[in-house]
């Protein structure tokens, strides 16, 4: 997996490359936006992390310009600046994320790691959770002894949903739309009894969480 | 909403107006009053001269020479005062007036009996009621009532006038100087001056009466005229209080009277200044904050790197020291820029917008669970679908610092509920923790900045309850500090306006 990170800060960007590195990713670093199209030209990128606060042609710019071109890179925006006007732009922009600095890097790696996750299962049909390998299109899961789990149907539409936004609390009411057809009826209840068979289905290969009044949350163990 | 301090005020420009208008308008109006009156009073006064003076003329033209060289009045019987004028048939006359009967003391009244003023009438049918004396230059009385006072000092057609009082009734009498043949003959009528005062009187109070209504008038008209013209400053005043507390919007020039304008502009420019200097403190926040964030991002980085990287125990051990340091160093500089940003000045009113209360306690929990799990406590939440009229990024920033300062507090494995909803109407939004709870004498003092109760951690910058306090006033929320509903924990509560 490689990443682009475009950062003018010699300090950050020194440790963001070596963070990264030990997390298994190799990071190529940019000072400025202008130098980013050479890279792109002749590197085939993962993800690009992106510093709004760049010298001569700014963040924003450079996200807009890349996504006018058509390029699909996924895109993580980091910034001082966090008033949501600055989040909003970026996003609406065209950015897939956004990190507030300060932050640590565990938490950088992680996000880095559920972008490349989605960007993955848009063309590759696959997802990696923790020690859990998801065939999309096979509609099944196999753990790392390459088991398939024997899921049903509404508990394999359960994990991929969980999946698409790993690391992330999903809302029962979003899980409930994510298994039923709309001429189905189901209740809270039953989401927890199906989350529960899941969850002793997974063992200890990734990590369902229960968060009290809100939903669930995969983790990777 | 506070109640403000009575204000010393000064007196509307309504009751100013009417004021400096309603005194001089009276003393106008008294001074009219008092030319009138002496306008008319002169002539009316001469008027009633000149038809005594007529009634003089008209006895003088009487009075004959007998052929025994007497003067006699013709009708009048010779020797007494009892006279008879041609065709006046003289039984003594009825008080002159109803209205002089009301007014006069019972000692003018007139008693037939022993007859202390011969009232006559000139002619029969008149109104007037008259005494007379006809004399001679020494005194001697011919006919009439021999003590009516005689006028003197001549003056032009040989009549003189005066005023006397005879037998306690007030006269106002005509001395007319004429010749019987060769002989002088003195010849006085008197009038009551009642007559002329009625007279007077009546035309007094129409015409205060007719003034006093033209003040009335002036002054309605006066004050409709001023409500007219306030009306742009009303307008004014309606465009000022349409506009949102915080909005810095100039006011418009154009419906404004020319002596408003210049206030608007002074207003306006006073506006501006605020608003630049809004606009600047926000730059240099946005700067601020780019300065401190990315050295404290290239540090914290460093740091863990070096933190991997290093094998030695004691080495470890300081870099996680450091760590600590740099973590609380960011901490505080987050802390620092929210409350420069919770600042009322620090937004505009265009930041207002309805907000998903629950939606953003599940954004928040989403980004500090991590820490909760790490430290074995159970976050959850409680939530009721909930709209507020906020700011986005600073209730976000209100709510980080609660459940920041709930997890702070709460031992491994407690317990930390957000709640939101509607309590008898009332929005509100608590985070409730099982920590041990803060005193009640402490409450108050743990809102003020760097504020730190004893025995926290360390790490805590003594800023979290104070952003909350300030979000929640530029909020017009209230920010109470409560028992846990069970056990010892805190309850941090927000109650927002219930209008939303």
């Amino acid at each position: 997996m490689r990443i682009l990170l475009v950062e003018d800060d010699p300090l950050v960007s020194d440790a963001i490359v070596r963070g990264l590195a030990t997390a298994g990713y190799v990071v190529d670093a940019v000072g400025d936006a202008e130098s980013v199209q050479g890279r792109l030209d002749t590197t085939h990128y993962d993800l690009a992390i992106v510093d709004l606060g760049l010298p001569g042609e700014d963040g924003f710019t450079l996200v807009r310009r890349l996504r006018r071109e058509g390029s699909s890179l996924p895109l993580l925006i980091v910034t001082a600046r966090d008033g949501l006007d600055d989040r909003v732009n970026a996003l609406d922009l065209g950015a897939d994320d956004y990190l507030v600095k300060p932050f640590a890097l565990p938490e950088l790696a992680a996000r880095c790691r559920a972008l490349i996750r989605r960007a993955t299962a848009a063309t590759a049909n696959e997802m990696v959770v923790g020690r859990l390998r998801i065939d999309l299109a096979g509609r099944r899961a196999i753990d790392d002894t390459g088991r398939v789990l024997e899921l049903t149907r509404r508990e394999w539409s359960i994990l991929e949903c969980l999946a698409h936004h790993s690391g992330r609390v999903v809302s029962k009411e979003r899980l409930i739309q994510a298994i039923v057809s709309w001429d189905e009826e189901i209740s809270g209840n039953a989401i927890e009894v199906h989350v529960s068979r899941l969850r002793a289905k997974l063992g200890d290969a990734a990590t369902v969480r229960g968060i009290r009044g809100l939903g669930y949350r995969l983790d990777d163990a | 909403m506070t109640e403000s301090p009575k204000l010393k005020r000064a007196p509307s420009i309504r009751g100013r107006l009417f004021g400096y208008l309603l005194l001089p308008l009276a003393a106008l109006m008294s001074l009219a009053f008092w030319a009138d009156h002496r306008t008319f009073v002169t002539p009316m006064y001469d008027t009633f001269d000149r038809a005594l003076s007529r009634a003089a003329i008209a006895i003088a033209a009487q009075v004959h020479q007998g052929n025994d060289g007497q003067l006699y009045v013709e009708g009048a019987a010779p020797g007494t005062l009892h006279m008879h004028l041609p065709g006046a048939h003289l039984p003594p006359p009825p008080l002159p007036d109803g209205d002089i009967t009301e007014r006069h003391d019972s000692s003018l009244r007139f008693e037939p009996d022993n007859r202390p003023l011969s009232w006559m009438r000139l002619y029969p049918g008149a109104r007037e009621t008259l005494l007379y004396r006809v004399s001679l230059p020494d005194g001697h009385t011919i006919a009439g009532d021999d003590g009516l006072p005689i006028a003197t000092g001549h003056e032009a057609d040989n009549l003189a006038y005066g005023n006397a009082t005879y037998k306690d009734v007030p006269l106002r009498v005509v001395t007319y100087h004429a010749a019987i043949g060769d002989t002088p003959v003195v010849v006085t009528v008197g009038e009551n001056v009642h007559h002329r005062d009625i007279v007077v009187r009546r035309l007094d109070s129409i015409i205060g009466v007719s003034d006093g209504i033209q003040l009335l008038l002036v002054l309605v008209l006066t004050l409709f005229g001023i409500t007219v013209a306030l009306r742009p400053i009303n307008k004014l005043r309606e465009q000022i209080a349409k506009q949102e507390p915080q909005s810095l919007q100039p006011l418009m020039l154009e419906p404004v009277p020319g002596e408003v304008r210049p206030l608007v502009e002074s207003l306006n420019t006073m506006l501006m200044t605020v608003r630049d200097a809004t606009l600047a403190q926000q730059h240099f926040i946005t700067n601020a904050a780019h300065q401190l964030r990315t050295p404290l991002t290239g540090l914290k980085a460093q740091l863990e790197v070096l933190a991997g990287e290093t094998q030695d125990a004691a080495q470890q051990e300081r870099i996680t020291r450091l760590q600590g340091s740099v973590d609380r160093l960011a901490h505080t500089a987050n802390q620092l820029l929210a409350l420069a940003r919770a600042e009322p000045s620090a937004h505009s009113p265009g930041d207002f917008v309805s907000i998903q209360i629950d939606a953003l306690v599940g954004a928040v929990i989403g980004s500090m669970l991590d820490r909760a799990l790490a430290r074995g406590i159970d976050l959850g939440a409680e939530c009721e679908p909930l709209q507020v009229h906020g700011v986005y990024w600073l209730l976000h920033e209100l709510l980080i610092n609660l459940l920041d300062n709930a997890i702070r507090h709460t031992p491994d494995g407690g317990n930390i509920t957000i709640r939101c909803g509607r309590q008898n109407g009332t929005p509100y939004l608590e985070v409730e923790d099982s920590g041990p709870g803060i005193a009640p004498a402490e409450r108050e003092r743990v809102r003020e900045r760097f504020y730190r109760a004893a025995g926290s951690d360390g790490q805590s910058s003594g800023l979290g309850l104070a952003i909350v306090e300030e979000i929640a006033r530029s909020h017009r929320a209230h920010f109470k500090i409560l028992d846990a509903l069970e056990g010892t924990g805190a309850r941090m509560r927000i109650e927002f306006p219930s209008h939303g």
